[in-house]
């Protein structure tokens, strides 16, 4: 139990630093950003007039106040959920935006990230069990290969061959204009043809890494002193490959999962780029490359917190998982 | 027909990227019902290959290349898979060494027993069954409940034993159950397996590289070199007279401590290289009766006084004459070797000026869990003086405070009270346990370390000249061509010569003994007047162990050092050290000359630590070991 409550404050503690870190940041930044968008707007040589920065000021609802005074409101208004308003999608709020991004990510890269590791592990699993066979061989040769190719050229031949050769599905965006985003079974049916494709080339790399991690670490386990013992003991081979074998080579993916999961928050860029998703990936390349402050704020904002939460249920998860781990903490 | 039967047995290893070795090569026994027989040899001698073989445990490159294994009338060899694991653990089990994880660390003990059940389909209450066999080897019932790393050394062994015992097989192979584990716990396994055996008469090949365990515990012992078995007879007929001359060499290293007078004797020179072709004698190289004919014929293993033996000399009764049993005797034996160790000693040793001193130290370590704290002294009250050209030697189980009092005397720690002292140094009388920054850095290359493993204790990846130009560069400033040269001289010094062939060698090119020689060198770089080291034979084979000893002891007299020799061997310590400290729980119980602690122990922990020492001799000259606590 002392092990839990550990972990729980500790994750608190980074956190709080997390959400500190996202807020000094910006503001050790030189400049000024209502003055950026100005001079952006105005075009760079032209003087600035004040009565517009006052004025785009008061639009952006830039706070005033001490350092002490400003970082109270914005606890305040991260534990609301406000997080200002997008200076690209003006007048949308950045939480608005998010909010609009946020299930096409999830669910694309949740669903094929999921489906990643169960494949992945299971693969590297059997691959191990059936060491220096030939499926070990088809298994890792075939993903080391698969691994080397460049992501962003297996996508755009996916492209090229099934949505531009073959017309079998959509190649861009992530629903057809003939739909409007709601519970209707037309557009569930279409977002699902347009998510074919993404899906498709996130699942050919997805697994690769959980393959390898999960074959060497079983072979590793293999090849322990229990694992030799329990064949002396006369133990099925399943039970072997399973208790001994993958139990314990199974515990740094489950981390390396969870802070995976995590990460979805921020999307993948690259795959929502190729085929112009859009879910959270998109979004922070956008407000990147139009210094869109209070949404890259807010997105990078998300994806820590994701990441947090990630890693406090993996360490839970792990805490069961090895019960060497519980050990070392109370001791 | 006898319950285990090998026959021609061959086992070599083939890896992809080096030559074939051939571990075992033609090995042919038997072993009774109820015969509890000793495989003995060093590491490398191709004993725990032909343990695995046995129970066809072998992975690859390693394969049986010949011969066959038979278990109470069944081919083992040509058995399939699963005809073999309907007959593992229900007739033949192992125990493991025991510094291996022998057991699955993510599931409880009771779990790994419950396992071991419905792999056979044993019917019945599994706790109650655990219990039963945890009883047997003297653990309470509440281990059932535990993960094994909340385990201590000796209880796992102890599991591990009564899995092994759990469907009461007809024969044990246990594969160095005690290697690692303390003297006193040693002990207490070792009898209880004596016992068990006597209340459910199964059978034993129990595999080792200890003679001293060996000898006491089985009925019949084989001895095993390069690969083959050159020695197979009753136990008390080795002790009585060892027919081979490596056996011979085995007994001469070693010696019962509480003798007046204590004489072991090394075997020099190296095991064969199995990767090669051998004509004659494997053992010709190293064996000090080796004959021209030995060189070209090699020998087959022939009846001889009681057993077979494997030696042209001893067949045709040309061996000196040696019966063993008592000491002068022994002391015979051991000269039948080039050299001995631990003969000379400086007559008295408080005479020497001292150079570093440990007052009246304690070392608390507090430990916090949520509010409460808990405080152990892991070091009470201790004091002794390291005096120059001497050696100091620290003795006591693990946990009982000798690696706390090294650190605090390299300055690594401070003690919680008392002083440490350092006045062998050019300059002023050091505070060690004041020392920081600059000046601790300036005091430790007085103060060296000699560590246990040599294997870890060098860079894998770098060259001999390279792990010992750090110490040169850190602290005598020398660099390239003079470092160098210095190395050299350094190697020459810890006896590798000509140093050239060993300056740009790997660390795995050399044997344990070569590395420890090694390590050696590198901890007198800096010209220290300490040097702390902690069981730097433990790991080392039994037939040089006398080896370094003795090159350890020159060194302290030739160049003045103050040694602390930390050890758990009463046997070492006895031929190495001047003084003894002997610790337990912390507390310095016993010290004074060598001779009289460990001749004349007076404290009750002492004569424990004395009494738990394997003993080869016990059965001979009638003094058994006798297990007490």
């Amino acid at each position: 139990m002392a092990y839990f409550l550990r972990r729980f404050v500790f994750f608190l503690g980074t956190l709080w630093a997390a959400v500190t870190l996202n807020f000094l940041i910006p503001r050790l930044q030189p400049g000024d950003p209502a003055e950026a968008i100005v001079s952006r707007l105005a075009g760079q040589s032209e003087s600035v007039d004040p009565a517009q920065v006052q004025a785009i000021r008061v639009m952006l609802g830039t706070p005033d106040g001490n350092l002490f005074d400003q970082y109270v409101q914005y606890l305040g208004a991260v534990l609301h959920g406000d997080f200002g308003i997008s200076y690209t999608y003006f007048p949308y709020s950045v939480t608005h935006m998010i909010g609009q991004a946020l299930p096409w990510t999830v669910i694309l890269v949740g669903v094929t990230q999921i489906i990643s590791f169960v494949v992945g592990t299971l693969l590297g699993t059997w691959a191990a069990y059936r060491r220096n066979s030939r499926v070990d061989s088809v298994i890792t040769l075939g993903s080391t290969f698969l691994g080397t190719l460049p992501f962003f050229w297996l996508a755009l031949l996916l492209v090229y061959v099934f949505a531009i050769t073959l017309h079998w599905f959509p190649e861009r965006g992530g629903y057809g204009g003939g739909s409007s985003p709601g519970w209707s079974w037309l557009f569930i049916s279409d977002a699902f043809q347009h998510s074919v494709l993404p899906a498709v080339a996130l699942l050919i790399t997805g697994p690769i890494g959980w393959i390898i991690g999960m074959r060497n670490n079983m072979v590793q386990s293999l090849g322990e002193d229990h694992t030799r013992l329990a064949v002396a003991r006369g133990l099925p081979r399943r039970r072997i490959a399973l208790t001994y074998g993958a139990r314990i080579a199974i515990l740094p993916n489950v981390t390396g999962f969870a802070i995976a999961l995590g990460g979805i928050l921020g999307g993948t860029v690259l795959v929502e780029t190729v085929f112009n998703y859009p879910g959270m990936g998109r979004l922070l390349l956008e407000s990147v490359s139009s210094r869109d402050y209070p949404l890259m704020q807010a997105i990078f904002l998300f994806t820590t917190i994701g990441v947090l939460v990630a890693n406090f249920l993996a360490d839970l998860l792990y805490g069961f998982l090895d019960p060497r781990v519980r050990k070392v903490e109370s001791a | 027909m006898a319950l285990l039967e090998v026959d021609h047995l061959s086992v070599t290893y083939t890896p992809r990227d080096q030559p074939a070795n051939r571990a075992v090569h033609d090995v042919s026994f038997r072993i009774a019902d109820g015969e509890f027989v000793g495989l003995l040899g060093e590491s490398g001698c191709g004993k725990s290959t032909l343990g695995n073989a046995v129970l066809r445990l072998l992975s690859p490159p390693a394969h049986i290349t010949g011969g066959r294994v038979s278990f109470d009338g069944v081919d083992l060899t040509e058995a399939d898979e699963e005809r073999l694991r309907e007959l593992r653990w229900v007739d033949l089990s192992t125990v493991f060494q025991s510094s291996m994880n022998s057991l699955n660390p993510v599931i409880r003990v009771e779990a790994q027993f419950a396992d071991t059940f419905a792999a056979h389909k044993v019917p019945g209450d599994v706790t109650a069954r655990a219990t039963e066999l945890l009883e047997l080897v003297a653990l309470d019932r509440r281990v059932l409940r535990a993960y094994p790393h909340e385990l201590s050394g000796g209880m796992k062994q102890r599991v591990a034993l009564a899995l092994a015992l759990a469907l009461r097989p007809k024969l044990v192979l246990l594969d160095e159950p005690t290697t690692g584990l303390d003297v006193v716990v040693q002990r207490s396994i070792l009898t209880r397996l004596a016992e068990l055996r006597r209340e459910l008469g199964f059978a034993v090949l129990f595999v080792s590289h200890d003679l001293g365990t060996v000898l006491e515990m089985a009925d019949r012992v084989m001895v095993m070199y390069g690969g083959e078995i050159v020695e197979d007879r009753p136990a008390g007929e080795v002790l009585r007279e060892p027919r081979h001359p490596y056996t011979r060499g085995l007994l001469g290293s070693y010696a019962d401590p509480r003798l007046p007078e204590v004489r072991v004797s090394y075997i020099p020179g190296r095991p064969p290289d199995l990767s090669r072709t051998h004509t004659g004698c494997l053992f010709t190289a190293r064996c000090p009766h080796a004959e021209d004919a030995c060189r070209t014929t090699h020998p087959d293993l022939l009846p001889d006084r009681g057993g077979l033996v494997r030696c042209l000399v001893a067949q045709e009764d040309r061996l000196p004459v040696v019966t063993l049993g008592t000491a002068e005797a022994h002391t015979a034996l051991g000269s039948h070797f080039p050299a001995t160790a631990g003969l000379d000693r400086p007559a008295d040793p408080a005479d020497a000026a001292p150079v570093l001193t440990v007052e009246r130290v304690t070392k608390r370590y507090t430990s916090r869990r949520g509010l409460r704290t808990s405080s152990v002294e892991a070091v009470r009250d201790a004091s002794f003086t390291l005096r120059r050209g001497t050696v100091t030697a620290l003795v006591g189980q693990s946990g009982s405070g000798k690696s706390t009092l090294a650190r605090l005397i390299t300055g690594v720690e401070r003690p919680s009270t008392g002083e440490v002292r350092f006045t062998g140094g050019d300059g002023p009388d050091l505070r060690v346990d004041r020392l920081r920054g600059r000046a601790l850095r300036d005091y430790r290359r007085h103060v060296q370390m000699i560590f246990q493993d040599p294997f870890s204790a060098l860079n894998p990846t770098r060259t001999i000249a390279y792990a010992l130009s750090r110490p040169l560069a850190n602290f005598a400033g020398l660099g390239g061509a003079a470092a160098r040269e210095r190395a050299a001289q350094l190697l020459e010094s810890v006896g590798l010569a000509p140093a050239g062939q060993f300056l740009d060698k790997l660390p795995h090119q050399l044997s344990g003994g070569q590395r420890q020689r090694v390590v050696t060198a590198r901890a007198l770089a800096p010209e220290p007047r300490v040097l702390i080291a902690d069981e730097p034979i433990s790991m080392l084979d039994v037939s040089i162990r006398a080896e370094i000893l003795e090159l350890l002891g020159d060194l302290v007299r030739e160049h003045r050092l103050a040694m602390l020799y930390i050890t758990h061997d009463l046997l070492s310590a006895r031929l190495l050290a001047d003084e003894v400290l002997v610790l337990n729980q912390g507390t310095v119980v016993e010290s004074g000359p060598t001779r009289e602690v460990i001749g004349a122990a007076r404290d009750d922990y002492t004569r424990l630590l004395l009494d738990s020492i394997p003993n080869p001799f016990a059965k001979a000259t009638g003094r058994a070991a006798s297990p007490s606590a």
